[in-house]
């Protein structure tokens, strides 16, 4: 690693901070200033919402209460929550990180193995019923909302075929913290994953009949090189410089995604936790999960920009 | 007497496009000998890449070689399956484009690249590729050879990705070297560079070269014999400079009279080819160069002419030739070039204008 | 006076020509887009559903928010041809106000994410240096934070309404026709014929406006179509999480959520809503995909 690329990291960092700084600010002061307050479902008045509200800190000034959160957001410490008195916000992030991640992670390995595998496909088909049919597929695809293709696959999956399946990817109500098994998670990653790997197929498609029209191509076979060398190792890794460039909008859709996959599975994770904090007015949660995924999203850019360095040698920073 | 390394007998090359079949390359046929360096020449669309590409098998879909006989080392290449075809490529025969950069793979390093070409057969032994790599790239003179091969394409300069191009070509030491207008891309003095590495490697190697080249020039500096192609046949073949003191074909005769030459004399004026290569689609009856012709007869518009001798070792396929041409239309003076100027030939109800229009245009095309 | 002279006589000769080229630009590429059956068959729907969504202002079956006017959960039948949800309002007659609310989302977004863009882009573009470096950094900032939580966030905090929600949306959507913009003003305000006019001591804003954006007008007309079908899923979307525009409205998102709850009962509540939504962003798509292909054919593959 030259030192460039050390200094562009730690810029890349920085510039990572400074965004995470402001979003959380502006979110921070946005959620705060929405009328009524988190007890206004609880029937508090008086003096004993004066008390909830000395308790939790939300009579200061709301500067004040933005610089508590961030100085203990630094630390790793989001505070308490306001809906469920007093529970650590962190550790239950946390654990929804991980469930999350595990939910993206499948659907990120589904758009890419299945995007770039169909992309490839129709390119070398290219004008023939099998590139037809994947194109459609794909158009379809990227028009169908994630939350229908969800939903329906809770309808023929969890209440069509419910005898075959026994509602397999529903998670229990009162999760006890194991993960997801292959079957659990394969309704809701590829419901996830559709939208995505429709675009990756696209991409990979027009990428590689670009590339595969290349002289180095030309090259490769007046070499002697085996075909399926050449498709792979010359046309491919072409072909996916451009399919790189979209993983970082890629991840967050699917970051974006997970919001609605997760409260339609029931799927413990981040996303489900988002709009439940939103709903009850927990609104330090809201604000740590949003941090959360600004910080998630800036570190996969940056893991996207540094993939594109192995992947480009032209590329240097 | 030595047998021909290469023999190619009566190729043709078609693209079956939308808009019809373009007739790229027609009955062409040519030897080259172990060890020869032959040129072939003319106007871009004129054949000469495809009939090189249709060589190595390498025309791709709509194109395909319709037609004719590719005798290498006594087997017919078009007879070959895939897998054969593909261990005579870059092994055999090998072949380098015009330019360097986009003809080199951007994400592999240059010694990967040549490796490949070693390990993708089995001539060179598997512990010597490496070595070899490095002692090719200082056999093509490239500088810091040993650190320079682990270089990518975009860290060398363009003569310097010509040289490690010829490397790749030469590491299976082939028997013949294809070379697609090597130096077309490059400055004058890197194409002279690499003109003579290509001349020493040819006296070093043995390897026959096939040099393609719209540049006369070129083929004076480097080969030994000439082919000279116009609408996807060859009009006129020779040793260089024969064709060069007394080119018969006319078109050759305006190739040529299109080049300057330091030792011309100032009569010589300098003159060009007026009108387009004819639509390969919808191809003129008769001698193809009949539209654009000074010296053409009635003939030329009735019947293609047949190539055969007109002098020692020299062919042409023309009518009139230009020993004729000098003998009874003044070709040595005149400085009217245009269809029919020198023969006054026109054909019924056409306008000489009319002959410098192409027969398709885009527009009749595009329906 | 010659010297004078000579840079309008070229500025009007660079004008007409332009002229030309576009209207013959224009011309292929409606020529190019009937050829494209996929996109206008999606022409053809989209002019159909715009039509029913104005029928739905003047008529429906049934009141759209009337409750009971069919047995609640009731399948499709005679006289009511979608069925009815779980309060008995007649499902047809919602989806038809559904379409309404969808393209009203869509083509208002679409119209202020234009207006944004092209402010934004032009001034990038044109004024370059520190002007431009601000606008792009903002511009990356908003692509790297998840556009679809913010609009949710947005609407939360600037309370549920129609209203609120194509402002959210808008606000940030706006990137790609910006960035877009940018770049094409960037390599447009290099031609000769945008130097010839500058040479004449035009105005910047009868450059921009007179030369820039007429040339760069294909490209942005095909990223705003993309900006419809993005508008209404997102609004889709916040409907289905319960936090876009507040009921009885009936978006389609809002009753896909409704059918959702009653998948066991009556699919059919999801399916319709879900039918209609996809359909229209895949019209949308198509209808891109061809303007793409038509007017932009630097892009086309």
């Amino acid at each position: 690693m030259t030192r460039g690329m050390l200094t562009y990291i730690g810029q890349r960092l920085l510039l990572i901070a400074f965004t995470v700084l402001v979003v959380s600010f502006v979110v921070f002061l946005g959620i705060h200033s929405l009328p009524g307050n988190t007890f206004v479902n609880e029937r508090v008045r008086g003096a004993s919402l004066a008390l909830l509200l000395h308790e939790y800190g939300l009579d200061r000034p709301v500067l004040v209460q933005y610089w508590d959160f961030i100085s203990h957001a630094v630390q790793g410490n989001f505070g308490v929550s306001i809906v469920n008195r007093g529970e650590a916000i962190t550790p239950i992030v946390l654990r929804e990180l991980s469930v999350s991640a595990e939910l993206g992670g499948a659907a990120l390995l589904l758009t890419i193995g299945m995007g770039v595998t169909f992309g490839v496909i129709a390119a070398l088909r290219q004008n023939t019923w099998v590139d037809y049919s994947l194109t459609t597929f794909a158009i379809i695809g990227y028009s169908v909302p994630s939350f229908v293709i969800a939903s329906l696959g809770v309808l023929i999956f969890g209440v069509w075929l419910f005898d075959v399946t026994g509602g397999a990817f529903y998670y229990p109500l009162t999760w006890d913290g194991t993960y997801g098994t292959v079957v659990e998670l394969t309704v809701p990653a590829v419901a996830l994953g559709l939208f995505t790997s429709s675009l990756v197929a696209r991409i990979t498609r027009a990428s590689m009949l670009d590339v595969i029209h290349q002289d180095y191509v030309r090259t490769a076979r007046a070499k002697g090189v085996k075909n399926r060398v050449v498709v792979v190792r010359h046309a491919l890794r072409n072909a996916l410089i451009p399919v790189t460039s979209v993983l970082g909008p890629l991840i967050i859709s699917i970051i974006t995604g997970s919001v609605v996959i997760e409260n339609i599975f029931g799927i413990p994770g981040l996303g489900k936790e988002f709009i439940n904090s939103i709903l009850s007015h927990d609104y330090n949660v809201t604000v740590a999960v949003f941090t959360m995924y600004a910080l998630l999203v800036g570190v996969a850019n940056l893991a996207v920009d540094l993939t594109y360095t192995v992947i480009d040698p032209r590329i240097r920073y | 007497m030595t047998q021909p390394v290469l023999e190619v007998r009566d190729l043709s090359t078609h693209f079956f496009t939308d808009d019809g079949e373009v007739k790229a390359v027609r009955g062409v046929s040519f030897e080259v000998m172990p060890g020869e360096t032959v040129g072939i020449v003319g106007e871009s669309g004129c054949g000469k890449s495809v009939t090189a590409m249709s060589l190595l098998g390498l025309v791709q879909r709509p194109g395909k070689v319709v037609h004719g006989e590719i005798m290498f080392k006594g087997q017919d290449l078009l007879k070959l399956n895939k897998e054969e075809l593909r261990n005579i490529r870059g092994r055999d025969i090998a072949m380098i484009f015009q330019d360097p950069l986009s003809s080199l793979n951007p994400v592999l390093r240059i010694g990967f690249q040549i490796d490949e070409a070693m390990r993708s057969h089995d001539k060179i032994p598997k512990d010597d590729i490496s070595q070899r790599g490095i002692d090719l790239l200082k056999q093509v003179r490239v500088p810091d050879a040993v650190h320079r091969i682990k270089d990518f394409p975009h860290q060398f300069s363009g003569g310097m990705r010509q040289r490690a191009m010829i490397a790749m070509g030469l590491s299976n030491k082939p028997d013949l070297l294809i070379a697609d207008e090597p130096t077309t891309a490059l400055d004058v003095t890197v194409q002279a560079q690499i003109l003579e590495l290509l001349r020493d490697l040819n006296e070093q190697t043995g390897a026959a070269i096939i040099l393609i080249t719209h540049n006369l020039g070129i083929v004076a500096g480097l080969c030994r014999r000439v082919l000279v192609m116009y609408a996807g046949e060859i009009v006129e073949e020779g040793p260089v400079e024969q064709i060069f003191e007394s080119p018969q074909h006319p078109y050759t005769w305006s190739l040529l009279r299109s080049v300057p030459r330091i030792d011309s004399n100032r009569q010589d004026r300098l003159l060009s080819i007026e009108g387009l290569p004819p639509d390969l689609i919808d191809l003129p009856v008769g001698c193809k160069f009949n539209p654009r012709c000074p010296f053409r007869i009635e003939r030329c518009f009735n019947e293609p002419p047949v190539i055969e001798n007109v002098a020692d070792a020299q062919r042409a396929a023309c009518w009139v030739t230009m020993t004729r041409a000098y003998d009874e239309m003044n070709a040595a003076t005149i400085t009217d070039t245009s269809p029919g100027a020198a023969s006054g030939v026109h054909p019924r109800g056409r306008r000489p204008a009319a002959d410098l229009t192409p027969a398709a245009t885009a527009e009749t095309l595009s329906d | 006076m010659a010297v004078v002279a000579a840079p309008r006589a070229d500025q009007e000769f660079a004008s007409s020509t332009l002229v030309r080229e576009q209207a013959s630009l224009w011309r292929d590429g409606l020529r190019r887009l009937r050829r494209n059956r996929l996109a206008l068959i999606s022409a053809v729907y989209l002019i159909l559903l715009g039509l029913v969504a104005i029928v739905a202002l003047f008529w429906t079956p049934y009141p759209t928010s009337a409750i009971g006017v069919a047995q609640i959960y009731s399948g499709p039948s005679g006289s009511h041809l979608l069925g009815a949800d779980e309060l008995g309002r007649d499902l047809l007659s919602r989806l038809m106000a559904g379409a309404q609310i969808s393209l009203s989302v869509g083509l208002l977004s679409a119209a202020i994410v234009l207006g944004i863009g092209v402010v934004v882009g032009l001034t990038a573009g044109y004024f370059r240096g520190w002007v431009d470096g601000i606008i792009s950094t903002v511009i990356n900032i908003f692509y790297g934070i998840p556009a679809l939580l913010v609009a949710l966030l947005m609407v939360t905090v600037l309370g549920r309404s129609f209203t609120n929600v194509v402002i959210a949306i808008s606000a940030t959507v706006w990137m790609d026709v910006a960035r877009l913009v940018r770049g094409q003003t960037l390599s447009l305000r290099e031609r000769e014929y945008v130097e010839a006019a500058r040479a004449s001591g035009a105005r910047s804003g009868k450059i921009l406006f007179g030369h820039i954006l007429p040339n760069a007008l294909g490209p942005i007309i095909v990223a705003v179509t993309f900006v419809i079908p993005s508008a209404i899923l997102f609004e889709a979307f916040l409907s289905y999480l319960g936090v876009g525009i507040p009921p009885p409205t009936p978006t389609w998102g809002a009753i896909a959520s409704e059918g959702v709850q009653a998948l066991r009962l009556s699919p059919h509540i999801l399916l319709f809503p879900s039918i209609a939504l996809s359909l229209t962003l895949l019209a949308f798509n198509f209808l891109g995909d061809g303007l793409r292909d038509a007017f932009d054919p630097r892009q086309k593959r």
